[in-house]
């Protein structure tokens, strides 16, 4: 067979082909057993991979409730912050970044910095070259308008509007508010099964701690879609499904007892003094209409805006001043409460019915006791209860001591029955519960042996006796209401963010103070003898018009080296706290003040000057609510949100 | 040109409605796979029909051409491929790691898709001059598997490892349809079985060897080389029985799927078609397969035989290993899903394989003229 004709045979192959076919035919079968297997068996797993692939949980932010005050004035409320961002390699470093620079008004030296960051990222390889940077916090207004009509000059750059706290009072009051930080690690462990994330705010101190559950709010969430690069994709309503969302719930507001208005004029009745503390109560509920520290800090610095340093500079402030910015010197504080203690002993010889109100004695301007020489501020001759607490007469009470058995032990049933020792329940800051010694206690702590000189300070306020500003507050509240010890009520109601009212709190009665009536006018007679007769320690204070009863009082203070103060400042640090608590009007009280002026000296001439200015205050913000009608009931203001 | 009535009445309709069909899917799918894009890539679709007529204007020219004319020439067509290769390996640039593309101004070439057809032509030639009626053993084999080794190196050199597979997969199912000895099969499959683990040992790049790790092991290493096998498959699984719906594929239009236009495209349809949709299209491909397998047959000469089963055995692998490598059946190399992935070259390559189908097919029973 030639060549050619075989060729043409083609029956080498004849036998093959139907297996060749059928080769082809089974690798085809397999595949389709394997899409059988994927797309009908494995489905579920699939679907569910494909959708986990592009369906995001994205958490919808809430917004924190607004603190208001009495009246509806907004104390805490929220603001946007604006934060610009830039992706460095999308940035322009000629054109774009000086037209940026320029929006932002930044320095020389902050531009330079800038710029080194940025140029830093773009020359990265690595996964960061793409990378978005925060460049500047909280930028104006001003910039954010400039920043958004230029947008299209711009690209890289975007501006972010963050939600920060504010404090429209800034410094005044910032001790009952407290302020906001960032969760640190070790609290987030305990709080993130309340549902706090790695970044959120949370109350630090003051209401904005006490009340974090109330005013915080629920997050949200949306279902979004999001391809493979990261990027938001619109619609997508089908594969999402029905629970495509959850709405944020906002925090509940808060209506406080307090009236702004009286606490600007409480830190203006305080310039001058370096530190101390005011209350002003109200004496018929316990309800506090001001409660001032002074010196104090701005939450605004603190709560975020305006970038990690500056809060960082102001926590070192806040912590490294000798005069203690941090502590709330209302509740925080104890302080010997000084001569304001003796309308307190002066009730607990009289109802006892240790001593007679006519009874007088002899102030020589000195007692001696065993070997020591008690001073006491002047020679007051012949002195009855009214004018030793009137003119503040030490001798009068140490008599009261020696000769009439008002023992440490009565002294201290009546500061205790008045509230002093114990917490007051404010419910905000870390509450010092000050002290009242008994004789037991004094005793113990004097390793067992008990001297009378102990009860002698206590009559008038010294040595052990320690109390705060709102103790002694509540305690002149109830001398001026008959008896009746409130608890100190802060927060009047919880509202909803469209102004219902959710819950409201009534005062509330710590006790009642069983008291002779004769005796207790007696002693109030005497505190407004103090404030308005010529020979009271107060009356130099005076301001005409202002109905004000009460006593002063100038605390010893225990010579000490304080730590970190320079030598020559540390005479400040010795110098007597002085005093005012009291009342007004003096014949149907409305309002307790407390004024204290830390090493502020006597009292008669530092803390009751203040305490009168701050009553007068008082009278006028009543005046205007009164004329404009309606007084004292509370409003919502809304005008005076930011 | 005698018979040219003949001729078109010869027209295998078949074939050519067969083709046409995965086309036009192909072309469909293609505007889908593209959807999210803007600009010149969403413009595949188009460049795509344009290559497919092209293609076909030059196929046609084929078909009415006796394909033993190429029976001539085949030796310096394949001497040309061998060629284009060399000046591959000399002058492309990298492209991701590889280079297979030879540029002219705006036009990329990739000589390696054509160079499957300069093999079978060779192969064809080869044989049609090797009558072996009485049954071969591997020693009658060494000529061709030198043929076939010369591209196969050169493609694996630079580096595909897909193309240089379905180089040596195209000589393989040649063989088969050789009337070797049992015995012969029996020593080949032995070598193989020692070859591979050799072969994979010292004869494959690092990120060659990777990919089969790969597919080895595809949930070790998920979010890094194992990414685009794991996203395709699930693509697929997300199709479900009847599909998202054309366009609505939420792996292809978000994005999750690496290639969809080139390597990836069966994912893409699978998602939005379903196990149906995957049926009808692998049934085209398997009709497509067995019905050149029956040109083959049909052949008036073991030329045309050869060359038929060479074309079929080409589609053939190119089909299976492209859908095999997206359902993890494979580890993923660069082979392309015929007349479904975009690109100039490997249309107009399948397109002419099936052109040669196409005139074997018409000539299979027309009367031999005296001398040819």
């Amino acid at each position: 067979m030639s060549l050619f004709v075989q060729r043409s045979d083609t029956s080498e192959f004849r036998r093959r082909f139907r297996w060749i076919a059928l080769f082809m035919f089974l690798a085809f079968v397999g595949i389709l057993v394997r899409l059988f297997q994927l797309q009908v068996v494995e489905h579920d797993d699939n679907r569910a991979i494909a959708l986990e692939n592009i369906v995001r949980r994205v958490t919808l932010a809430t917004t924190r409730g607004i603190i208001r005050d009495r009246y509806g004035r907004v104390l805490a409320a929220n603001r946007p912050s604006y934060n610009v961002y830039v992706v460095p390699r999308r940035l322009d470093p000629e054109t774009t970044w000086a037209k940026l620079a320029g929006y932002l008004g930044l320095q020389q030296e902050e531009r330079m910095r800038l710029e080194e960051r940025i140029a830093k990222i773009r020359a990265d390889e690595g996964p960061r070259r793409d990378q978005q940077i925060l460049l500047k916090e909280d930028v104006s207004r001003d910039a954010v308008a400039e920043l958004s009509a230029n947008a299209s000059e711009l690209p890289g750059v975007s501006v972010v509007p963050v939600p920060v706290r504010y404090y429209p009072y800034a410094e005044v009051g910032a001790h009952v508010l407290g302020y906001m930080a960032e969760v640190d690690a070790e609290k987030l462990a305990t709080l993130r099964s309340s549902g706090y994330v790695e970044g959120d705010r949370l109350g630090v101190t003051g209401t904005e701690r006490a009340w974090e559950s109330y005013l915080r709010g629920t997050r949200g969430w949306e279902k979004v879609l999001v391809d493979a690069r990261g990027r938001r994709r619109q619609g997508g309503e089908e594969i999402i499904g029905s629970d495509a969302r959850v709405d944020p719930i906002p925090g509940r507001d808060l209506r406080l007892t307090l009236d702004a208005e009286l606490q600007v004029g409480i830190d203006k009745a305080f310039r001058g003094e370096l530190a101390g503390g005011v209350a002003v109560i109200e004496v018929k509920t316990g309800r506090i209409l001001g409660l001032y520290s002074k010196p104090s800090f701005d939450p605004n610095a603190l709560s975020g805006a305006s970038g990690k340093q500056v809060i960082r500079d102001a926590f070192r402030r806040l912590y490294t001043d000798p005069l203690k910015p941090a502590l709330d010197k209302t509740v925080s504080g104890a302080y010997p409460p000084g001569s304001t203690f003796k309308p307190f002993t002066a009730i607990a010889g009289l109802d006892k019915g240790l001593i007679d109100q006519r009874a007088s004695i002899q102030c020589r301007g000195f007692t001696k006791f065993g070997r020591r020489t008690y001073g006491c501020t002047h020679v007051h001759g012949a002195t009855s209860l009214h004018k030793a607490i009137a003119e503040s007469c030490n001798v009068y009470f140490w008599q009261l001591v020696s000769e009439y058995q008002v023992g440490m032990d009565v002294i201290a049933e009546t500061g205790q029955r008045f509230g002093f020792g114990a917490k007051t329940g404010l419910g905000i800051n870390a509450e010092a519960s000050g002290r009242m010694p008994t004789r037991a206690w004094m005793t113990y702590r004097n390793k067992g042996r008990y001297l009378q000189g102990f009860a002698l300070n206590a009559a008038i306020g010294q040595g052990a006796t320690t109390v705060t500003v709102l103790q002694l507050g509540l305690a002149y509240a109830a001398l001026a209401n008959g008896g009746t010890l409130y608890q100190p009520q802060l927060v009047r109601a919880v509202e909803t963010s469209n102004g219902t009212v959710v819950q409201e709190f009534s005062p509330r009665v710590r006790r009642q103070i069983p008291l002779d009536a004769d005796n207790l006018r007696l002693v109030q007679k005497a505190l407004k003898a103090g404030a308005q007769e010529e020979r009271g320690t107060a009356f130099r204070a005076r301001i005409a018009g202002v109905d004000l009863a009460g006593k002063t009082g100038t605390a010893q203070v225990g010579h000490r080296l304080v730590r970190g103060v320079e030598a020559e400042r540390v005479w400040y640090f010795n110098r007597d706290h002085a005093w005012f608590a009291g009342y007004s009007p003096s014949s149907a009280p409305e309002v307790a003040i407390v004024v204290l002026v830390e090493h502020g000296g006597a009292g008669g001439k530092h803390a009751a000057p203040i305490a009168f200015k701050v009553i007068r205050t008082y009278n006028e913000l009543a005046e205007k609510r009164g004329a404009a009608g309606g007084a004292g009931s509370p409003t919502r203001d809304a005008g005076a949100r930011p | 040109m005698r018979g040219n009535d003949a001729l078109s009445a010869r027209f295998d309709w078949p074939l050519f409605v067969g083709a046409v069909l995965i086309a036009l899917l192909g072309v469909l799918n293609l505007y889908s796979a593209t959807s999210v894009y803007t600009g010149p890539v969403a413009e595949r679709y188009i460049s795509q029909l344009y290559w497919l007529l092209g293609a076909g204007v030059v196929g046609a020219l084929i078909c009415a051409f006796d394909y033993r004319h190429i029976e001539r020439f085949a030796y310096i067509i394949y001497g040309v491929g061998v060629f284009t290769l060399v000046v591959v390996l000399v002058l492309a640039r990298d492209v991701r790691g590889s280079a297979r593309w030879i540029e002219f101004g705006a036009f990329r070439f990739q000589p390696s898709e054509f160079t499957k057809l300069c093999l079978i032509v060779a192969l064809a030639k080869y044989l049609h001059d090797d009558p072996k009626n009485e049954g071969r053993t591997l020693k009658d084999l060494v000529v061709p598997a030198i043929i076939t080794a010369v591209p196969s190196f050169l493609v694996l050199r630079q580096p595909d490892l897909g193309t240089a597979s379905v180089h040596v997969f195209i000589f393989l199912t040649i063989a088969a349809v050789t009337k070797l000895h049992t015995k012969s099969i029996l020593a080949f499959l032995g070598t193989v079985t020692v070859g591979i683990p050799l072969l994979y040992k010292y004869g494959l790049r690092d990120y060659q060897r990777t990919r089969v790790d790969v597919f080895l092991n595809p949930e070790a290493d998920v979010l890094g080389k194992g990414w685009h096998a794991y996203q395709a498959r699930v693509a697929i699984g997300n199709g479900g029985f009847s599909g998202n719906g054309y366009l609505k594929g939420p792996q292809n239009q978000f994005l999750f799927l690496p290639d969809q236009s080139t390597d990836f495209p069966f994912p893409v349809f699978a998602e939005e078609w379903g196990f149906v949709g995957s049926v009808v299209l692998i049934a085209l491909y398997v009709f497509l397969c067995l019905w050149s397998v029956r040109i083959a047959s049909q052949a008036r000469d073991r030329f045309g035989a050869v060359l038929c089963v060479g074309v079929t055995a080409m589609l053939f692998w190119h089909a299976v290993i492209n859908v095999s490598m997206t359902c993890g059946l494979m580890p993923v190399v660069g082979v392309t899903l015929p007349l479904f992935s975009y690109g100039g070259s490997s249309v107009t390559n399948i397109m002419l394989g099936l052109a040669l189908l196409m005139s074997v097919s018409m000539r299979r029973n027309v009367v031999r003229p005296e001398r040819f």
